[in-house]
């Protein structure tokens, strides 16, 4: 079998938001590396958007490039998420930038393209070196993307500290697969998975060893417990439009590729990894929830409120080998609730910090008599992340303790309700800022630039149509046959 | 007309968006907007209620949500129950509206008070006509954001933001078992719809663990919103809102809607004899726990929230010893004397400057006759003295708890309702009768809000009720403006109003079920939903529930009008525990201790874990390296590879895992 009869037509979008990275790239060059360039970001979200029209264009129905790279429908959606969300990180970075000269804006953003390059070929690849090329492609952007604020120490620190952890996580994984690459003498995941009952049966301790160095490394990208502890240091470090594209592009693109590995690898061993799974999901909701209760500064609050959701995406993945397609919709329905509440979150902190000064909690005093509309729509992100009826949040959430119950896994769903309920106490603190206390230092009204709000504008629809029409999204799922294993 | 029951909620809702986009240029009109949906709503609700007298269950849904191969559906229902429920919702929610209008007249807020009103409205309604669980679920919560809102309304009062929060947190503690509940009510029986969930318990399809386990965690959700033992403690809190909230949430609907929860989902308790027992204690110990703060307290609004805590438990306890009937038609008639008490406790603060405290009332009756001969008939009312609406209800209740319960229970609820003729004449003697004592504004008692400074300015308004921006009905000259500081006065039509309207229902609400009828509306509410036969008591039972209010009644006349009986007689008597009724048995401090402080000791300890005590390490790591001449010992590089240190152990923690789940060490 050879790729090189493939059809190669199928990487059109990904050759096009190479292309337009390279011209955003090159326009960089020629209209020197200093100044602003809000241009050079528009283009950028033009570039992003033509990108998603394209992929949105693509056959879905199974097309693929030898086994190495899937264009299932699967890939179709968490591209178009992740292209979204690029997106709106970059109408995010439009005003931080501008607040922040000294971040070379023209690199910025042909890095955050390359990032989303990255993240796209990890979610269609089906091949270990693929994954591994996508996963790199995106972690070293995302260092450098961390480090962009070269004059302040904790950014620095941050990148240092995120190329070192993340390099060894990387280092697990490789380590990971080169046991499965050992043993088959194959790279393909979907050969794996055929052999892999019989493997797992015959070299048991090579196997789960395997399967562990794996686990922890994409454990280490999604930020779960134990492997977090990381993301708090670097999400307060980073440029905040970046700890945005931290906690929701890289993260979900990481779920993506558990899913790939697990499903099509190791799903004829599933009663190998299935407790860890979700032993794993229940402590990361557990001490996520329990240590944001502390937290005062926003960034670092967020980071934990992440790790938190990161939990919760893992019960369905714990879910997956008794539910099948319905926990593939669950896991794309919460990605997409949880992309638009925390892109929201993000782009009203990264306002009302920057305006503040600094990234504590009591920037937000009195924000509803600054800027009511901006109050009200961080209220309901912060509702939905909680999972308050008639947001998005709510349905991702109830969809997927149903979905656990369903699964026998009772037990999984009411330490996430327990613990949504618990996270009330920490998204409650923004709002008691917010309505119940008087503004600070400055009363006077904030302007919200347009960009911000065409941001805070669609994640608020979008959280909120969800919310009382889930069906839109639900419906379209459900035409899909995800990977055809089920 | 039944078919456009859905409108309903859609009047108040329409109101609440006009108030959100014009409210700020309307001001004080915002209050006829929020008024007339509120009328629209009641007028159709009439009519539902009597089409649906004489017709049939109305129910109209379409495909919601698809869970897998599952579907939930949403669209409204028209039973009898809630039916009748419209009408009470509507209703109260009308008159406080009304009588918003002139006590919230001076707040610069006014507009956004009336929207919040709206969306309260539109949500309580919501969750009235709501034909499945899930749905109801949702305007449970919903309901519950609007009181958090309502409750801080005054969030410039520290203790109003506060209890704000405590309402709304302690409400979602009995909540995290109504969604539990819900996840395995429909794990078994693939619906959320009402009647799809009898027709799987009278099936048979679900064994009978499993009903008491959801049938008690669908409890803990009317626990929570229903302010019973052992949550109750934020209800008292939640009278730092503005009275008209407290007179029309936690009063009269949203607090109701658990007692609303447990009717909707009566065939599951009805399967559970365990579930039946644990509901009707539960009853039973709120109202008698309620009943004995409510003697000690002496804000006003806080006696009133006690005896709504303990008349809550009492429909509670009906429902538990299978008084279905006996248990909504206290829930119903409880609506309109309570919110009628709140209003009138609402005129009385109006009228003496914002003061809450009884021991600087009294004297009231003469200045304020249609406040006081209201409140009167609401107090006579919530006693259970014939011919008023509580006597009716609250005998039901007892018949109920003798005949289906036991002597424990039946004994408790006698003793309560001594207890509740008790303090409601304590507090109709200390307010209204004697010598005023409320003229000297230096009074150590004065229970102002706050005086935040931020909010001083509106609070300074609020609490000038007579300033130059009165309206007509209300316009005195100068000279009487002075002089009503010193001596309060009856209040305009619009707050009175509301009182005579609440008044005649507190007298004829009870008339719906009178036994001679043939118990008319127990015949209504029992079709179509299999709730067993219904308790009736013999008629001694009417006079000893009789007897028993007509001594508390005596009591109380004798320790606060007569003054035979000193009014510290027992306070001297018994000191300890009147310390302990006054600080409400110190559940607040033990929740405090037992739940708050551990939690945020356990987050604290793992941040320090991710933090310092990762230091530690590293500085250990540091130490015993230097030695080698190697330069590990700078800080963040050294926290950085104990990062990866406690990465790598983790791994190793999960394999163990992986290894002992797979069984290889035994």
């Amino acid at each position: 079998m050879t790729a090189f009869d493939a059809n190669w037509s199928l990487l059109t979008p990904e050759m096009v938001l190479a292309a337009l990275a390279l011209l955003v790239f090159t326009i960089d060059f020629m209209t020197g590396i200093h100044g602003k360039k809000p241009f050079i970001g528009k283009l950028s979200v033009l570039s992003l958007l033509v990108t998603a029209v394209l992929v949105l264009f693509m056959n879905n129905s199974g097309g693929q490039i030898a086994d190495l790279y899937l264009i299932d429908s699967f890939a179709m959606v968490f591209k178009l998420i992740i292209l979204v969300g690029v997106a709106m990180v970059i109408m995010i970075s439009l005003h931080y930038l501008d607040r922040n000269e000294e971040i070379y804006q023209g690199e910025y953003y042909s890095i955050l393209l390359f990032a989303t390059l990255g993240a796209m070929i990890m979610v269609s690849s089906a091949d270990l070196i693929t994954l591994f090329i996508g996963l790199e492609i995106l972690s070293i952007s995302s260092y450098a993307l961390v480090g962009f604020k070269k004059h302040h120490r904790h950014s620095t620190e941050a990148a240092l500290k995120y190329v070192i952890l993340g390099g060894a996580a990387s280092a697990f994984i490789l380590y990971g697969m080169s046991f499965l690459y050992g043993l088959t003498g194959s790279t393909s995941l979907l050969e794996i998975g055929q052999v892999m009952p019989t493997l797992f049966a015959d070299y048991t301790v090579i196997m789960t060893i395997s399967l562990i160095f794996m686990l922890v490394g994409f454990g280490f990208k999604i930020s779960i417990v134990p492997f977090h502890m990381w993301a708090p240091d670097v999400y307060e470090g980073a440029p905040t439009p970046v700890t945005a594209f931290l906690s929701v592009v890289s993260k979900i693109a990481g779920f993506a590729i558990v899913l790939r590995v697990f499903t099509f690898g190791f799903l004829g061993v599933h009663e190998e990894w299935v407790m860890i799974i979700a032993v794993l999901a229940a402590v990361t909701m557990v001490l996520g929830n329990i240590i944001a209760l502390t937290q005062k500064n926003t960034k670092r609050l967020m980071a934990y409120s992440g790790i938190a959701q990161a939990g919760y995406l893992l019960v369905p993945v714990a879910a997956l080998p008794f539910i099948g397609t319905f926990s593939i919709n669950m896991i794309l329905f919460y990605s997409i609730a949880y992309l638009m509440m925390t892109l929201g979150a993000f782009a009203v902190i990264s306002l009302v910090t920057e305006d503040a000064g600094t990234n504590d909690l009591s920037s937000f005093a009195g924000l509803f008599q600054r800027a009511p509309y901006l109050a009200i729509s961080m209220t309901v992100f912060l509702v939905s992340l909680a999972g308050l009826p008639l947001t998005a949040g709510f349905i991702g959430k109830a969809h997927i303790f149903f979905g656990a119950a369903a699964a026998d896994m009772l037990w999984l769903a009411i330490i996430m309700i327990v613990m949504s309920v618990v996270s009330f106490f920490y998204y409650f603190g923004f709002i008691k800022q917010m309505f119940m206390t008087a503004p600070k230092a400055n009363d006077e009204e904030l302007k919200v630039p347009t960009s911000l709000n065409a941001v805070i504008t669609v994640a608020l629809a979008v959280t909120l149509i969800l919310g009382i029409l889930p069906n839109i999204v639900l419906d379209v799922f459900n035409t899909f046959n995800w990977f055809a294993l089920f | 007309m039944i078919q456009n029951a859905w409108l309903i909620p859609v009047f108040p809702l329409i109101a609440f968006l006009i108030l959100l986009f014009i409210g700020r240029f309307l001001k004080e009109k915002s209050s006829y907007v929020g008024i007339t949906a509120l009328a629209l709503s009641f007028i159709l609700s009439v009519m539902v209620l009597f089409e649906r007298i004489g017709g049939e269950t109305y129910t109209y849904v379409i495909d919601w949500i698809t869970f897998g191969e599952l579907t939930i559906s949403m669209g409204y229902e028209v039973t009898p129950l809630n039916a009748m429920m419209l009408i009470v919702v509507t209703l109260v929610s009308l008159v406080v509206h009304i009588f918003s209008r002139e006590y919230m007249h001076d707040d610069k807020r006014i507009h956004i008070f009336f929207a919040y009103l709206g969306l309260f409205s539109f949500s309580m309604l919501g969750l009235i006509l709501a034909p499945n669980v899930l749905q109801l679920f949702i305007f449970w919560e919903l309901v519950g954001l609007m009181s958090y809102l309502l409750v801080g309304f005054w969030y410039f009062k520290p203790e109003a933001a506060a209890a704000a929060k405590k309402a709304f947190l302690t409400t979602r503690i009995g909540d995290v078992g109504l969604l539990i509940g819900l996840v395995i009510l429909f794990n078994q029986t693939g619906s959320f719809d009402y009647a799809d969930i009898y027709a799987a318990v009278e099936g048979g399809m679900i064994n009978e663990t499993l009903i008491t386990t959801i049938a008690l965690l669908i409890f803990m959700g009317a626990v929570g919103k229903s302010a019973q033992f052992p949550l109750h403690v934020w209800l008292p809190d939640a009278m730092e809102g503005p009275t008209p909230v407290s007179a029309l949430i936690h009063a009269a609907t949203m607090v109701a809607a658990g007692v609303y929860l447990v009717g909707v989902m009566y065939p599951l308790f009805l399967a559970s004899s365990t579930a039946m027992t644990v509901v009707a204690y539960t009853g039973a110990i709120t109202a008698f726990f309620a009943a004995t703060m409510a003697l000690v307290m002496t804000d006003i609004k806080r006696v009133l929230a006690y005896s709504t805590i303990s008349q809550l438990g009492f429909m509670i306890l009906a429902l538990g010893t299978a008084g279905y009937v006996a248990g909504l038609f206290h829930l119903m008639t409880h609506a309109f004397f309570k919110a009628l008490l709140f209003l009138g406790a609402g005129s009385v603060i109006y009228a003496v400057h914002h003061r809450q405290d009884i021991r600087d009332m009294g004297g009231l009756w003469g200045k304020m006759k249609i406040t006081s001969i209201t409140f009167l008939i609401g107090a006579l009312a919530i006693s259970g003295v014939f011919p008023l609406a509580g006597f009716w209800s609250k005998e039901e209740i007892l018949a109920s708890a003798l005949l289906n319960g036991d002597g424990f229970l039946f004994t408790i609820a006698l003793v309560t309702a001594f207890m509740t003729a008790f303090y409601m004449f304590r507090l109709f003697f200390k307010t209204f009768t004697g010598e005023y004592r409320g003229g000297d504004h230096d009074d150590a008692h004065a229970n102002d809000p706050g005086v935040d400074a931020y909010g001083a300015a509106d609070v300074a308004e609020a609490d000038n009720p007579r300033d130059d921006s009165m309206d007509e009905e209300t316009h005195v000259s100068p000279a009487e403006d002075h002089d009503h500081h010193d001596s309060p006065k009856e209040n305009s039509g619009f707050m009175t109003f509301p009182l005579i309207v609440l008044a005649s229902m507190a007298v004829v609400a009870g008339f719906v079920n009178l036994p001679f009828l043939g118990y008319p509306l127990e015949g209504f509410l029992t079709e179509g939903i299999n709730v067993g036969s219904q308790p009736h008591g013999e008629l001694w039972l009417a006079f000893v529930s009789l007897a028993v209010a007509g001594a508390g009644i005596a009591l109380a006349w004798a320790m606060y009008y007569k003054g035979s009986i000193s009014e510290d007689y027992f306070a001297s008597k018994a000191p300890g525990v009147h310390k302990l009724l006054i600080n409400k048995y110190y559940l607040d401090e033990v929740y405090t201790a037992v739940f708050v402080r551990p939690t945020v000791a356990i987050g604290r300890f793992f941040w320090e874990m991710d933090k310092s005590i990762v230091d530690g390490i590293v500085n250990l790591i540091g130490r015993s390296t230097s030695s080698t001449g190697r330069t590990a010992g700078r800080r963040h590089n050294g926290q950085l590879q104990t990062y990866g240190l406690v990465s790598i152990l983790g791994g190793i923690v999960v394999i163990a895992l992986a290894f002992v789940l797979r069984g290889y060490f035994g």
